[in-house]
């Protein structure tokens, strides 16, 4: 199993998530996304924790979602649940020791991880009740 | 194996409960051991008191009109505990890439410290002492009600704690500043809290995160209505979509801020398993944006009455926290939901006799209409400039935490009218442009909330009637 990523999972699932992560900048990018009718070929990756940015992907029935901030007590922690969509959330990379830092200065750590992870093949494992992990599907 | 249900060790008084976090508390204890989480930090945090405040008050506790400074700093550090125990992981989201919660957030609290204690007072006035606590008793009786856990806690939490927090470190207060208006705010949040619970307790941490309120012949109503289903069943999958559906709804409608669910219990069932009762509003006539939830006749409020079943889930602990979210170990507790009810109030002030019970079968098209409200609003969110989305933000917060009071009270209509309910303080639109430089919304005001460093206490000699009268 080649772990890629780790971060806290927002609830323990036997779902296993397949898809290619996509990274989603801004809004518009969540909307081209729903209207191109390939949100369920993908992860999503997300910078923030919040839920509101990918409420279109939530209520269109997103398959996983991997976030670069935030925890299960976040916003899009407690709805991942609640639609029981796999979420990993504060993700970091296995190979490195770059980590999110609340109110600090996490530019690079961002575009390092999504240089990382964008246009990867994965799995999401959420089995743990603590730690989710990002499996390299290829 | 899955293991047996021990949530009820929770409630037994020795236990300390678990912990949902390795992260613990300073504050205002220096050089004192950290405090936890949970029922635990919740035990050090009464004994570390120095008043009887955070122990059970009775009702002539609650009807007089002045607090202590021991009384005041011994909130202060409670509830800037309470805040870091339900909020610091939270916290940890970062910027939402859609709407600039921390700036709306930071304006909203100081607004908030400002300009609630004569708008509150002045309610106080109109109905006096014991038709505060009325009002906070009213929610015994009612579902679809924002006098709930969030918006009660959040008069003191967010109006006193985070609102004179942030100004302590936008430097433009100092501690000893606005002591009457403090005590103002806090009397406010008791009485409505005190009158909610009638145990003696005005918060859930107090009571091992519980918050069991309803009556029981409203419960055996509520409860009246549960359809049964198992997991993976047709009916459990659009029950549990529905709330989701309608909690994201409830979410964006508020501006990604928890005023827009409501959770109370868990309230213990003759079979041994649990219920949860949720409160989610969905379209708050309040705001204008709200119009597109209009279009689609999604209601003011959905509520969801979800069955538990502990044994089955292996429940640990369940915490029915202070801003109206529930939250258990194991975490996931959507599977074993076996049970559940719908419930429809169309406005705010639809009598309880009309509110009416919606069957599962019937839920899709309603669904239709909650996903068609949310991608309406997320169009419509998405254009708004920066600029626009910090002032609604703020006006979610400032003017729906106590809202729900004023409806009630009737005082609605002369705030707006005699106190400008509605417009923006000088100062407050002044600091819009203070609080972008040097991180203070997205760094400081962080850090200085969510640690606990931040709620200086009140000095031991200070005046009980001063407010502030020097700007420096």
């Amino acid at each position: 199993m080649n772990v890629v990523a780790e971060g806290y999972n927002a609830f323990e699932t036997k779902k296993t998530p397949t898809g290619t992560i996509k990274y989603l900048p801004d809004p518009q990018s969540v909307i081209a996304l729903i209207s191109s009718g390939k949100l369920k070929e993908h992860i999503l990756l997300v910078q923030g924790g919040t839920t509101t940015f990918l409420t279109p992907a939530l209520t269109m029935g997103a398959i996983g979602v991997i976030t670069l901030s935030g925890a299960p007590e976040s916003h899009l922690g407690i709805l991942s649940r609640e639609f029981q969509m796999p979420c990993i959330m504060t993700a970091y990379r296995t190979d490195s020791d770059a980590r999110y830092v609340t109110g600090g200065k996490n530019d690079e750590h961002f575009k390092a991880m999504i240089a990382a992870l964008d246009g990867k093949k994965v799995t999401l494992d959420c089995t743990n009740g603590e730690v989710g992990r990002v499996v390299l599907a290829d | 194996m899955k293991q047996m249900a021990s949530y009820t060790k929770r409630y037994e008084p020795s236990d300390d409960g678990l912990r949902f976090q390795d992260l613990v508390y300073q504050g205002n204890f220096h050089g004192m051991e950290p405090v936890p989480d949970g029922i635990l930090g919740d035990k050090v945090m009464k004994q570390r008191a120095k008043s009887k405040v955070l122990e059970k008050v009775s009702h002539g506790d609650v009807l007089k009109d002045q607090f202590t400074i021991d009384e005041l700093n011994d909130l202060n550090n409670y509830l800037a505990w309470n805040i870091w125990d339900v909020l610091v992981m939270r916290a940890t989201e970062g910027e939402s890439g859609m709407i600039p919660r921390q700036e709306y957030e930071i304006l909203a609290f100081m607004h908030e410290f400002y300009r609630w204690p004569e708008i509150l007072q002045m309610t106080n006035d109109e109905v006096g002492a014991q038709g505060i606590i009325d009002i906070g008793a009213s929610a015994r009786r009612e579902i679809g009600t924002k006098v709930n856990c969030v918006h009660d806690w959040c008069i003191g939490a967010v109006g006193f704690g985070m609102g004179r927090c942030g100004l302590l470190a936008l430097e433009v207060i100092k501690p000893q500043d606005y002591i009457e208006e403090s005590n103002i705010i806090l009397k406010f949040m008791q009485r409505i809290l005190w009158g909610k619970r009638q145990d003696g307790y005005i918060l859930n941490s107090q009571d091992r995160y519980r918050c069991i309120i309803h009556e029981q012949d409203v419960l055996d109503k509520l409860y009246g209505e549960i359809e049964h289903f198992e997991e993976g069943s047709d009916s459990h999958g659009a029950f549990v979509h529905f709330n989701a559906a309608a909690e994201l709804l409830a979410f964006l409608d508020h501006y990604d801020c928890r005023l827009g669910l409501g959770d109370t219990g868990p309230y213990p069932l003759p079979n041994g398993k649990v219920l949860i009762v949720r409160d989610l509003f969905t379209n708050e006539e309040a705001y204008h944006w709200s119009d597109v939830c209009d279009h689609e006749n999604v209601p003011h409020c959905y509520t969801m009455v979800l069955e538990i079943d502990a044994e089955a889930m292996g429940l640990e602990e369940i915490r029915v926290n202070d801003i109206s979210t529930t939250f258990t170990r194991p975490k996931n507790y959507i599977p074993y939901v076996t049970g559940g009810a719908v419930f429809v109030r169309e406005k705010w002030n639809t009598p309880m006799s009309e509110v009416y019970p919606v069957k599962i079968s019937d839920l899709a098209s309603r669904l239709t209409g909650v996903q068609q409200a949310t991608l309406k609003l997320y169009s419509k969110t998405a254009r708004m400039s920066r600029r626009q989305l910090i002032t609604n933000g703020m006006y979610v917060y400032y003017i729906d935490m106590i809202l729900p009071h004023l409806r009630l009270a009737g005082t609605y209509e002369k705030a707006c009218r005699d106190l400008n309910f509605w417009e923006i303080d000088h100062r407050v639109s002044d600091y819009y442009y203070d609080i972008t430089k040097r991180g203070f919304a997205q760094a400081t005001v962080p850090q200085k909330i969510f640690s606990g460093e931040g709620y200086l206490p009140f000095p031991d000699n200070a005046d009980l009637r001063r407010s502030k009268y020097f700007w420096d």
